[in-house]
């Protein structure tokens, strides 16, 4: 990555333009050419570099539900737990992280009963304890930026 | 369905859920997918901006790729008169990309959360040291992320009712876009 793919990650970070010709208007940002700008951005995106182009909403005010959660299970249970949890679309993220909790995920679903509803599930599918599961909603927000600065 | 959105938005949301397609224009390719025009969807997504139920339209970088490789998650017990001061104090740092309150078990106390990343965990580590000291508050534990067992962007319709076609998965390279003058 050049110094242009790092500008070019960091306005395609920031604000994706509503527009009809969103790249026209980043290129002229970035004082490049249309035809460059989609270039490195095919590369970018090839790469691997760039996860893809996405809306970040607020499931709340969309009326969604949505929680992290965390379970503790035996170092050689973490493949069929990951499993288990990755099967219901309503799990947008997951974790192996080093803690007696060992696996994290968020999810986003329809209600509260729904969350309740998968937890249980997974619980039961593990054969866990009630203590082994915890259901962490968030009560205030104070930062959400996954924006990176490109190290170059 | 208790969700508060529209039929239409019903529809822009099944879709905008896939990511953008990988096209120049890919706001008119959406909303042919949707049935709707160009000016429609953009302006329904203008009010979701302005309503705040749309944060932001951009690139999620893997940030693997870009030398943040290490991550960890940080939790933090806080009394409760102190929260939204301590909250603040962590947001502030740039290495954290997501800071949240959020409720307290029976057998687990931690009420912040932060992600904080760096090149290695040995800057992770220095950082949170710096974040502790800042805050004042030294009863914290660092989650270190070992691994990434899914990845996915949240499915908030499970079926596309509303999308006329079926849409191109959203990573498809679609040369004939690429390579058309548009």
């Amino acid at each position: 990555m050049d110094e242009l793919d790092c500008r070019i990650l960091h306005v395609l970070q920031s604000e994706f333009p509503l527009s009809e010709r969103p790249y026209e208007v980043l290129a002229r940002k970035l004082q490049i050419s249309c035809d460059e700008l989609w270039e490195r951005v095919e590369k970018l995106v090839d790469q691997g570099v760039i996860r893809r182009i996405g809306a970040s909403l607020d499931s709340r005010k969309l009326g969604y539900s949505s929680t992290l959660a965390a379970i503790s299970v035996e170092a050689d249970r973490v493949e069929q737990a990951a499993e288990i949890i990755s099967r219901f679309s309503e799990v947008t993220h997951s974790y192996q992280r080093e803690h007696q909790f060992n696996i994290w995920f968020t999810m986003i679903a329809a209600d509260n009963e729904r969350i309740e509803s998968i937890l249980e599930q997974i619980r039961s599918a593990l054969s866990l304890e009630n203590s082994e599961v915890l259901n962490l909603p968030a009560k205030q927000l104070f930062k959400l930026d996954a924006r990176f600065k490109s190290q170059g | 369905m208790k969700n508060d959105i529209s039929g239409i938005e019903r529809r822009i949301l099944s879709v905008l859920q896939e990511g953008l397609p990988r096209s120049r224009s890919p706001y008119r390719d959406m909303a042919r997918q949707i049935g709707i025009g160009t000016e429609q969807l953009l302006s329904v997504l203008e009010d979701w901006k302005e309503q705040g139920k749309l944060r932001r339209i951009g690139a999620i970088v893997n940030h693997f790729k870009v030398g943040l490789g290490a991550g960890a998650m940080v939790v933090w017990q806080v009394e409760s008169e102190r929260t939204k001061q301590v909250g603040e104090v962590l947001a502030g740092f740039e290495q954290v990309s997501h800071a949240y309150e959020r409720r307290v078990t029976e057998n687990w106390p931690y009420n912040l959360y932060t992600m904080v990343h760096g090149k290695s965990p040995e800057e992770v580590r220095e950082v949170v040291e710096q974040m502790s000291r800042a805050c004042g508050i030294t009863d914290y534990r660092i989650l270190v992320t070992q691994r990434e067992l899914k990845k996915a962007p949240p499915t908030y319709l499970k079926s596309r009712q509303g999308s006329r076609a079926k849409p191109p998965p959203p990573h498809r390279v679609r040369k004939e876009v690429a390579n058309g003058k548009d």
